[in-house]
């Protein structure tokens, strides 16, 4: 879980993190898989996916790898979403529904705790599209 | 021993300069099996035995070995947390391991390896400079360090069980108090605090006494090395600082403890309380830490240069000054806390004067650089990184002295840079300087210098790749202490390169170590003379330091007098043998170090490392509240400190000795010529600071609280300090006539002595208790008010002493028993005595401030 | 946020980046926040910031001249260097120079310090509580009554000194706005107080600079500056209670607000909220941050605060409500963040 987060990091996150993540030794083999053509958010770009990640604070319910502080432990962790099969458990892992989902998830899944999201439709292409890098 | 003996002497080698043939104290050849016979007699013990060694050869560089390791596992703990900083929001360790990391890491970094590593150096190094074959006290020595050592390490595990302390290396309440701190963490920082106040204060009066009485005949104060003066003023600075701490550490502990509400504001304590006293010692701690090395340098440059210290007067100076200074500035460590603005000028100003002294040092040594020519050797490099780290640490050191800049940067980490550029370019890089420069006297092999420059470039540069930034994140707004900082700060690269830097102080540090592994070979001998140097302790020498104790006419006699190592081995010069056949060394006179008398020093002694572990026991017992174990350790503690002290004070083994040169030296000597006696007042005067700080607390607590202290009426009636003192007086007086009428032992009997030291017991016992009951009488209560707490806090002092005397008494009076105390062999009844007047002087005092000052208030 | 930095400081920069090249870059390479002491937003900060850079430049023209003469000492020939290895020497650059050049440098410094301290009455007090993580906020009145209560955020009018009433509940803590003014602790027993300025309007941040135990790092506010209209009415505004909600979901979560007993630690003024241990969160919508500046306020990452605050800062005095459902978690949030 460690190698996939710095191996994302050298992928798409600048020198910054890379030079981190030489500085922790963690030399391995990056397994950096290209996101297959089904998971393609058209329009969506996951670097500024990532900063709105950040900006709005996903990471206060969720584990999300290559976002700093992102640790929460209310909703699921977001490790490998990429494999994941199903959205918040209730529907398949799409771009379309992933993309609604963001937004407003509980139009999807009524009973969820995560709120509907002030982001708008090319935001949530671009955290959709963030979220299909994790693999 | 008589002046003309002693005058003649000086002639002698005065002459020697001019005009040869030579006049040697000592005649050549030497008796055959002399040599022998010192070795003998210097030997340390074998096999396990060698644990008890007390001489300052083997306790030095244990001590020198154990403050290493300190520095070490500090320095691991530093790059744990430079790692956790790397980048923002890290979760490598969470809040409470990074608490007790950074807590850790000051505490271990300035009271187990910054203060007993320059002391280590001392015990190591003196007596070399000083050609005295050891300290006075070995025996002390080795208890500070065995005490030190155990309780060290006792101290740095409580990090495996999660209860190392977390409330910062200066532990302000009321967060480190029992509301806020409630686990055992805090009591562990207490702990580890109480082993190096017992092993500085040991050190120190060892250290006074070694450099003001031990030394060559003939060293007086203007040819004393500048390490020597360093030393001297560090312990007595340690002498006058380090109570303030004992106190603070022993309130805090208490209002833990008793729930005493000494810094609780809303009982009448004050939380500003800890922070003057912990500064009033805090800050001196840092030219405590700096002098020695400051001294070291002195030694060093001149050598590299191969030339004289340049204005070795203003140097001497710029030390003593520093010293005074260095008491009047630790406000400026809480120039944020609210303090009237009038103040804030005074020890802003106060704060800026220090720097004048430092310049003075640092021009000296360029000006002696400039005199001769610099060897670019391993020591070097570590000397210029010093100048270099310690002269950009002075200059930060300037602005926080500015107040308006300092509540910017106070508890910031341009505060982390600045300190750290003082203490590891103040005593760090002298103290690498000096494993190198003086590891020839202490090894076979000199240390490897290409591995010491490789150290050093990565050290040098590590330090400022570390240091340097964190000046610009402080001020960017990133406080110190904080486990983790956010990701929109922008403060994540600057760490990241911090932490970098972290990493290659550490592989510096490793070359190092490496480079001990390989060429270190301790306890067989020395290396020689490598770097030329000029100073005494280059003399070849072994356990019983130098063959003969020369005769020293200069700063430099090494320089000054071609011939001297030959000669001092040769035994030429004084006290080439062991005339009382056992371990001795010259007690000279404080000013020009004139031969007094011969001292007869203790070998290696079991009890002593036994009642240093029991010591530590007892602590660490008490620490985790297992006090029946820590309360027999105690006793146990007690009883290998009597059992130590019994050999001691051995009375004349003859008349008098010859040291040669016709100079006859008593073998034994009491009264205020005596080591003894010096050592007692040094005691007292740590003694007597304390009780002051008490005093300080008392009136401050006033200040900040006056409704809390008593009108007239509600203190105890008069009648109960008045009859206390009366108690105290009549004890006092006993102590008087008894040490008068054992003058007249043997011809008397010693009777009237020991039932007059037996009286004097009950009347400071009872005067102590006589006090206790009055300020109940009143329903005062300890835990009420901070006033109560201080009042009952002056009687728990004066009772830790009754408490002593007692012991100090009945072991007098069994010496006297067993026949080791008469007119003649008096020291153990003349030190009980020094210490039962000053008691009783100290309880009369705190009797008056008690009881007179609130109804002088009216 | 380089972009809000006012033309005066950039002017300065450029001039001394030349002289201190390093500083600059690392500097401006995190320049994307208003906590520092870099970016001055008032002339407390600015003073300070003027004092910096003397003594930065100062400082680094005297560490030049003792490595230079050190290099002079070591390489020069000796003959050249004769002049640096008398007692004169010694005196000058040891005794002398220190004594002119500090001696210079504290009459400029304490004519700072007679300046900060003066600055003119204040517009407004304010009283800040230290309290283990967060900032109780009270606007007070000119006899000193409390008129409105907030947390962990700190509005005021430009351009008139502000009278900060700095106390502490529990521990010691430091009240610090890098950008505005130093810092000055808050200290158990005693009662501080602090008057700086904010020049223009702009959002500084500020942040506990005493180590105050488990989360020191994640004890921050905000100081929101505004214009003096603009604060008028933003003051009018929190001086109301809390808007009644209408929509269905903030009903219900009004309710479950209640009934979950959040009411017994905070209070919601205009409903029966009324507890104290904690921030006061009538207007808790309209701040910027939540948890002491730690998260930016927004129906999510409220919802992930309430279900778990002991796992977002460890040891804070609020449990973390994971017996909600789903729906009620986002109704609570969502009715949070409507009181704007």
């Amino acid at each position: 879980m460690e190698m996939q987060h710095l191996s994302l990091s050298i992928g798409g996150m600048g020198i910054r993190k890379c030079a981190a993540a030489l500085f922790l030794f963690a030399v391995g083999a990056c397994n950096e898989s290209e996101v297959p053509a089904e998971q393609r958010v058209v329009g969506g770009d996951p670097e500024r996916g990532r900063t709105i990640i950040d900006t709005v604070e996903c990471g206060v319910c969720h584990i999300i790898p290559g976002v700093a502080g992102a640790h929460g432990i209310v909703g699921p962790s977001l490790e490998k979403f990429g494999h994941r099969q199903l959205v918040g458990g209730v529907a398949p892992n799409h771009p379309a529904i992933l993309t609604r989902w963001v937004k407003d998830a509980p139009e999807i899944a009524p009973n969820t705790g995560m709120p509907s999201l002030p982001l708008t439709e090319d935001e949530a292409r671009h955290v959709a599209a963030y979220l299909y890098t994790l693999r | 021993m008589s002046d003309t003996t002693w005058q003649g002497g000086m002639a002698d080698t005065r002459e020697q300069k001019e005009a040869a043939p030579v006049q040697f104290p000592s005649p050549v050849p030497r008796p055959e099996g002399e040599l022998d016979e010192l070795k003998r007699i210097w030997r340390a013990p074998r096999g396990i035995h060698i644990l008890s060694a007390v001489n300052n050869t083997y306790v030095g560089l244990w001590y020198v070995g154990a403050a290493l390791m300190f520095f070490v596992l500090a320095g691991i703990l530093a790059t744990i947390m430079r790692t956790q900083l790397a980048q923002p929001e890290m979760r490598l360790v969470g809040h409470e391991l990074y608490n007790q990391l950074f807590t850790m890491h000051g505490t271990i970094m300035m009271f187990l390896f910054a203060v007993p590593m320059v002391e280590a150096f001392g015990v190591f190094l003196l007596p070399n400079m000083q050609a005295a074959r050891d300290l006075p006290f070995p025996r002390l020595s080795a208890y500070a360090f065995w005490a030190y050592f155990i309780g060290g390490t006792a101290f740095f595990t409580s990090l495996f069980f999660g209860l190392a302390p977390n409330g910062g290396w200066f532990m302000y309440p009321p967060l480190t108090s029992y509301e806020f701190s409630p686990g055992i963490n805090a009591d562990f920082w207490l702990l580890g605090i109480g082993f190096i106040e017992i092993s500085a204060i040991a050190g120190a009066i060892e250290i006074i006494v070694g450099v003001l009485k031990t030394r060559a005949p003939g060293q007086s104060l203007d040819k004393l090395p500048v390490y020597s003066w360093a030393m001297l003023i560090f312990a007595l600075m340690i002498v006058f600082a380090f109570p303030a701490v004992i106190l603070a550490t022993l309130l805090l502990e208490l209002e833990r403890a008793f729930h005493w509400p000494f810094f609780i504001a809303e009982r009448g304590g004050d939380p500003l309380l800890w922070q003057h006293l912990f500064w009033f010692f805090g800050h001196p701690e840092v030219y405590v830490i700096f002098l020695p090395a400051a001294g070291m340098v002195s030694m060093m440059v001149p050598t590299m240069a191969q030339t004289p210290l340049a204005g070795y007067r203003l140097v001497v100076l710029a030390i003593i000054g520093t010293g005074f200074l260095s008491f009047g500035l630790w406000v400026h460590h809480m120039f944020t806390t609210g303090l009237p603005q009038v103040s804030l000028g005074f020890f802003s100003a106060a704060s800026m004067a220090v720097a004048i002294p430092s310049g003075i040092q640092v021009f000296a040594w360029i000006s002696t650089i400039a005199s001769g020519k610099l060897q670019m050797r391993t020591p070097t490099y570590f000397l210029l990184g010093f100048l270099f780290i310690f002269t950009l640490g002075g200059l930060t050191g300037v602005m926080v002295a500015m107040v308006p800049f300092d509540w910017q940067a106070h508890d910031t980490h341009f505060i982390v840079a600045h300190l750290h550029y003082v203490l590891i370019g103040g005593m760090v890089f002298p103290i690498f300087a000096a494993f190198y420069y003086w590891a020839p006297t202490a090894s076979t092999r000199p240390l490897s210098e290409r591995l010491g420059k490789w150290s050093f470039w990565f050290m040098f540069i590590g330090v400022n790749v570390t240091f340097f930034p964190l000046h610009i994140v402080g001020l960017m707004g990133m406080p110190r202490r904080n486990y983790t900082y956010l990701a929109e700060m922008g403060w994540g690269p600057i760490n990241l390169i911090a932490t970098i830097g972290a990493y290659m102080i550490a592989i510096g540090v490793l070359i190092f170590l490496i480079d001990l592994a390989k060429n270190f070979r301790p306890f067989q001998g020395d290396a020689g003379n490598v770097w030329n140097a000029g100073t005494l302790e280059w003399l070849p020498s072994g356990n019983y330091q130098t063959r003969s104790i020369p005769i020293v006419t200069s700063r430099e006699p090494l320089w000054d007098q071609p011939n001297l190592a030959r000669d001092v081995e040769a035994g030429r010069y004084y006290l080439p043998n062991a005339p009382t056949g056992g371990r001795e060394t010259i007690i000279t006179s404080p000013i020009d170090a004139r031969p007094q008398y011969v001292l007869q020093m203790p070998g290696p002694s079991w009890p002593t490392v036994l009642a240093a572990v029991f010591t530590a026991a007892f602590f660490l017992g008490v620490t985790v509240k297992l006090y029946i174990p820590a309360f027999t350790c105690g006793v146990f503690a007690v009883v290998m400190v009597i059992w130590w002290m019994w050999d001691t004070d051995p009375g004349p083994s003859s008349p008098s000795v010859d040291i040669g040169g016709g100079l006859h030296l008593p073998t034994y000597v009491t009264g205020p010529m005596s080591h003894s006696y010096w050592a007692m007042i040094v005691l007292e005067l740590v003694a007597g600071t304390t009780f002051a700080c008490l005093l300080f607390s008392y009136f401050f607590l006033w200040t900040v609280n006056p409704e809390m202290w008593p009108q007239a009426g509600g203190l105890p009636s008069l009648g109960w300090p008045a009859a206390s003192a009366v108690l105290y007086i009549v004890g006092s007086a006993a102590m008087f006539i008894g040490g008068r009428s054992l003058a007249r032992v043997p011809e008397r009997s010693a009777w009237p002595m020991r039932l007059l030291a037996l009286l004097a017991i009950p009347t400071f016992v009872g005067a102590v208790t006589l006090e206790i009951f009055g300020q109940l009488s009143t329903g005062l209560r300890p835990s009420e008010s901070g006033y109560g707490a201080v009042v009952y806090t002056i009687s728990a002092w004066q009772g830790f002493f009754a408490a002593v005397l007692v012991i100090m008494v009945l072991y007098t009076i069994a010496r006297s028993l067993s026949g080791r105390l008469n007119g003649v062999r008096r020291a153990t009844y003349d030190n009980t005595q020094l210490l039962w007047q000053y008691a009783t002087v100290q309880g009369l005092i705190g009797l008056i401030v008690v009881h007179a000052f609130p109804r002088l208030l009216g | 946020m380089w972009r809000l930095i006012s033309i005066h400081y950039a002017e300065r920069v450029m001039v001394h980046r030349a002289v201190l090249g390093l500083i600059a870059f690392v500097m401006l390479s995190g320049c994307n926040t208003q906590q520092s002491a870099f970016h001055p937003g008032g002339p407390h900060a600015d003073r300070v910031e003027t004092l910096s850079w003397v003594m930065f430049i100062g400082g680094g023209l005297i560490f030049l001249l003792v490595i230079v003469l050190t290099a002079i000492a070591m390489f020069v020939a000796p003959e050249r260097r004769q002049w640096m290895t008398n007692r004169r020497f010694i005196i000058w650059l040891g005794i002398v120079f220190p004594v002119v050049t500090l001696t210079a440098l504290l009459v400029y410094g304490f004519t700072v310090a007679r300046h900060l301290v003066t600055p003119g009455s204040p517009a407004l007090r304010i009283e800040v509580v230290g309290e283990m993580w967060w900032w109780r906020v009270h606007y007070l009145d000119a006899q000193g009554t409390q008129r409105l209560v907030s947390a962990n955020e700190i509005r005021i009018p430009t351009g008139r000194p502000i009278e900060f009433v700095l106390k502490a509940e529990d521990v010691i803590h430091s009240f610090w706005v890098p950008s505005l003014a130093g810092k000055l602790d808050m200290i158990p027993g005693r009662t501080n107080v602090y008057r700086f300025a904010a020049d223009r309007p702009g959002i500084y941040r500020g942040q506990c600079a005493e180590y105050c135990g488990d989360q020191h790092a994640l004890m921050a506010f905000y100081v929101v500056a505004m214009e003096p209209n603009d604060f008028e009415a933003w003051y009018a505004a929190q001086a109301q209670p809390a808007a009644e909600p209408v929509v269905t979901q903030l009903i219900q979560g009004k309710e479950l607000f209640l009934q979950n007993g959040c009411g017994a630690c905070h209070v919601v003024r205009g409903t029966r909220a009324n507890g104290i241990l904690g921030p006061d969160l009538t207007h808790v919508g309209s701040r910027l941050s939540i948890a002491a500046g730690t998260y930016p306020t927004n129906v999510g990452t409220l919802a992930g605060w309430i279900s778990s605050s002991q796992h977002l800062k460890p040891g804070n005095l609020m449990p973390s409500f994971g017996n909600l459902q789903g729906e009620e978690l986002r109704a609570i949030a969502a009715y949070l963040e409507s009181l704007k």
